[in-house]
């Protein structure tokens, strides 16, 4: 996947989301899920590294009407972890979208009822997976989501965290799963939020995505923060060195060697500098970036297309 | 299941002797030393009760140790939920003086002892730590049976000695004991005469649980399982294994837990209970819960290392070696007889444990989650496809209705056909026909159970409008059997606003036995007429200080000011009487 990365695309051109044109490797797994080809989608998840499953998890469990086809596959499989944990994320997603992703006190009764049935489901497919296969990183990854849907608490998210990290360490996706849980909006704290990204970032190796939680941690924080504080928080200098150094020693190290999360990785940049106005060090990622945007953490501020090219135009004006 | 005592006894042959002491069926098997010990039997205990007899045998018991006193012999007698057991060690002359006495005893009580034994009973009760599989019971079985074990004896407040005479006359026969003797003989001199009776069954389980696996929340920082499994070599393995595996994944890896346990033990003839327990730290509790469902999990998948099945293996069969084993094996021997399961040789129980595989154990854990009850921190278990034990009873009876004076989201109802409390949540109903016990106050309070577990609190200085009259048409429609009636208590309850009710079935059965302030005697009502007299003439003072201030060419505000901060308090105290006045 380096040669993508090579060829930085172009920075004036309208800016493109969809994940499969993004990254050409996926469309073969796009191809497998549309014929409903389980041996050719368990193939695509064996030929690739836990970083890759994931991502490439998180496009089958966002595919419409997918469920049909996990099932079947679940069933016609029962002894293997993906069919059953792909069957789950997607459950969980079915039940997320009937949430929706506001904030608990507009989310109606009846939707949470919903959704909790949803990741009910979900979390009964993958304790026996966990039990059957502790070693499959994938079901660990899911069962973080679970958790912090139905609410089983701090300790228990960070248990099922610990035990993904026992057999697929400095795994980023997981990570910033845990991350969101420790953020005041479900139940942690800025200390633990932060203090968890700062423990990631320095245990992982040079050139690892782990550092990327530190921008991850200060975008979330900049979100819960009223109007009047939030550019002021991102502008300190304290939060442009620590994004400073989480670049340098995530994706501008030379042992960084881009997965399927490198076009998050810098837009997650791309948008904390952003956000802070320090428009230099945005425009590095930009640049790389050139028409690759990613939906979040756009979203946050609206239309990821709109936003991603109004920053871009702002970084890329300032150079 | 009902097993031939002599093919049974056939089984130990080469063993271990058997014979018949006055009728009783007797296994003797010698032991190295100069004592001996034996133990007596009788398959009755606590299920065997009701919940207003509940402590009946336990009185037996205690009643059929008062003649012996201070002895030489170490000696013992337990209780347990479905035998009874009288232990003792010493030369073979104090025993046999001994299990004479007992005997003796059984025969004929001594119940001018009994006012001073129900008393010692409750004192007992009331300093005993109750374990921390008190409350699964009663979910699982109901305020009868098997529940009775998560109750308090409440018996101990009504028993009549004729009713703990006719007790100890159909249970403790010779025809429903077991002896067994440390000694390769059965000594001379023992007389155990005991009237005839019958061999009485295990009690039936009964079931307060429509669904398993269930759950129940509990108190902060411990996770409890029960589940109830077939008796059998492979399920007293999984259990260790159960042990083994919570120990290592909460204790050792997680640092979750310290006291981490699992235990087997036979229910009846067919049945055992296995229970499971992990305390743990309040911010460890979530992860303590999630790591429980994991490991039944693993154990359900059938993901068992072979050292894991070969430790608990090993130590089973350790248990079998050494000198004396048919000696040692006596008591589980005598007690299969009792309840009627199979007895097992050294050698056919070594060829089980060797037999037992991974897949056994797996079955095993399947069906141990498919009867689970777990108690867990926090509410909820549902998550793990576990479902809630019943939290309300199916419907509400209609009745005289009697708003709480403590939430008036709540309402008591007293029917003719029984009593219920409807909260936000449910109703909880208890019909007078099937009240298994009703505890009465002297002060009118009553509280009622069902065979359920459930129950309501009829508290008559909480509800509005319980009259002495409608305390009576409860007191006429309960059967006279299950009427406890507790003595007078210091603390009468009265009203306080709470925000939430106690909606759960309780744990003990005594209720009202310990409960809470002074009732409403005519000095209280005095008092309250008092103050709010009081009230009413200082603030007509304090209307017209006012009113004559306000008129003054120039009004004096400090006087106002301080008249109506004198009325303040009293209005408060007024208001506060208002509210907590007895309902008529």
């Amino acid at each position: 996947m380096s040669s993508i990365h090579q060829s930085t695309g172009t920075v004036t051109g309208s800016p493109r989301l969809d994940p499969y044109e993004l990254l050409p490797e996926m469309a073969e797994l796009r191809t497998a899920v549309a014929g409903r080809r389980w041996p050719a989608v368990q193939a695509f998840f064996d030929a690739r590294t836990p970083a890759d499953q994931t991502y490439a998890a998180v496009l089958v469990s966002e595919t419409a009407g997918v469920e049909s086809f996990l099932a079947e596959a679940a069933a016609a499989h029962p002894a293997a972890p993906l069919p059953r944990t792909l069957l789950a994320y997607r459950q969980v997603v079915i039940g997320w979208d009937i949430r929706s992703a506001d904030r608990a006190r507009n989310v109606s009764r009846d939707q949470f009822r919903k959704f909790h049935d949803w990741l009910r489901k979900a979390e009964q497919l993958l304790i026996d997976v966990c039990a059957e296969q502790p070693a499959f990183p994938l079901a660990w990854y899911v069962r973080l989501i679970t958790a912090r849907g139905l609410e089983l608490g701090q300790s228990e998210a960070r248990r099922r965290h610990d035990r993904l990290a026992a057999v697929s360490p400095h795994h980023h996706a997981a990570q910033s799963q845990l991350l969101q849980q420790l953020c005041p909006k479900w139940g942690g704290t800025w200390e633990l939020a932060h203090g968890f990204a700062r423990e990631c970032a320095s245990a992982a190796p040079d050139g690892s995505d782990c550092a990327v939680l530190v921008a991850d941690a200060h975008i979330e924080h900049w979100l819960d923060l009223p109007s009047s504080e939030d550019e002021a928080y991102m502008r300190g200098v304290p939060v442009r060195d620590d994004l400073r150094f989480a670049a340098e020693v995530s994706v501008w190290h030379p042992a960084y060697r881009p997965d399927a999360n490198w076009i998050s990785a810098h837009n997650t940049f791309a948008m904390a500098f952003s956000l802070g106005g320090h428009l230099q060090d945005a425009a590095r990622h930009f640049a790389v970036l050139g028409d690759r945007a990613c939906r979040s953490p756009w979203n946050y501020l609206g239309d990821p297309k709109a936003m991603f090219a109004k920053h871009r135009r702002a970084a890329l004006t300032a150079r | 299941m009902t097993v031939d005592t002599t093919a049974q006894v056939a089984a130990l042959r080469e063993l271990a002797g058997y014979a018949t002491t006055q009728g009783i069926p007797t296994l003797f098997a010698p032991q190295a030393g100069n004592e001996i010990t034996a133990g007596l039997f009788f398959r009755v205990g606590c299920a065997d009760e009701t919940l207003a007899t509940a402590g009946i045998t336990h009185l037996v018991e205690h009643l059929a140790l008062h003649r012996i006193g201070l002895s030489d012999a170490h000696h013992n007698g337990a209780t347990a939920n479905a035998f009874t057991l009288f232990h003792v060690t010493g030369t073979e002359t104090e025993v046999v003086a001994h299990l004479n006495s007992v005997c003796a005893s059984l025969r004929d009580l001594p119940l001018e002892r009994l006012e001073t034994e129900k008393e010692i009973l409750r004192t007992e009760a009331a300093g005993r730590s109750r374990g921390v599989n008190q409350q699964l019971p009663l979910w699982r079985y109901g305020a009868q049976g098997y529940g009775l074990s998560s109750y308090s004896e409440l018996g101990t407040w009504r028993l009549t000695p004729d009713e703990v005479r006719w007790w100890a006359q159909t249970r403790f026969t010779r025809d429903n004991a077991v002896l067994w003797i440390t000694g390769d003989h059965v000594p001379d001199g023992l007389d155990l005469t005991l009237p005839a009776g019958r061999r009485i069954p295990a009690p039936a389980p009964s079931s307060a649980l429509p669904q398993t696996p269930a759950y129940i929340g509990g108190d902060d920082g411990q996770v409890v399982l029960d589940a109830v499994v077939r008796r059998s070599t492979a399920a007293s393995v999984f259990s260790d294994v159960l042990g083994r595996a919570l120990f290592r994944e909460l204790r050792q890896e997680g640092g979750y837990s310290y006291a981490v346990d699992a235990d087997y033990s036979p229910r009846d003839a067919e049945w055992a209970t296995v229970t499971a327990f992990a305390d743990a730290l309040p911010q460890k509790q979530d992860a303590v819960t999630g790591a429980f469902v994991d490991v039944l999990a693993r154990l359900r998948a059938g993901r068992i290392e072979p050292a894991e099945l070969e430790s608990a293996k090993a130590k089973a069969l350790k248990s079998l070696d050494g000198p004396d084993v048919a000696a040692r094996a006596l008591p589980s021997w005598a007690l299969n007889l009792l309840m009627g399961h199979e007895i097992l040789t050294p050698d056919q129980h070594r060829e089980q444990i060797a037999a037992v595989t991974v897949e056994d154990v797996r079955d095993v854990a399947r069906e141990a989650w498919s009867t689970a009850l777990v108690q867990v921190p926090g509410q909820d278990l549902a998550w793990a496809g576990c479902a809630s034990a019943p939290q309300f009873s199916e419907a509400a009876v209609a009745g005289t209705r009697h708003p709480s004076l403590e939430d008036d989201r709540v309402t008591l109802v007293i029917g003719a056909e029984g009593v219920s409390l409807t909260m936000p949540g449910g109703p909880v109903t208890v019909r007078y026909d099937r009240c298994v016990a009703m505890a009465a106050r002297p002060d009118g309070a009553r509280v009622l159970t069902g065979p359920d577990g459930f129950r309501v609190e009829v508290e008559p200085t909480l509800f509005k409008g319980v009259t002495p009259e409608r305390i009576a048409a409860i007191d006429a429609a309960v059967p006279p059997g299950a009427v406890v009636p507790l003595p007078p208590r210091e603390d009468v309850p009265r009203p306080r606003p709470r925000s939430t009710t106690r909606t759960r079935r309780a744990s003990h059965g005594s209720g009202i036995a310990a409960a809470t302030a002074g009732p409403s005697t005519p000095g209280r009502a005095f008092l309250r007429w008092l103050i709010w007299t009081a009230t009413a003439l200082f603030g007509l003072l304090a209307v017209v200080l006012t009113v004559d201030e306000l008129v003054a060419p120039v009004p004096d505000t400090d006087v106002i000011l301080g008249v109506w901060i004198l009325e303040l308090p009293l209005a408060l105290a007024a208001w506060s009487q208002w509210r907590t006045r007895p309902a008529n």
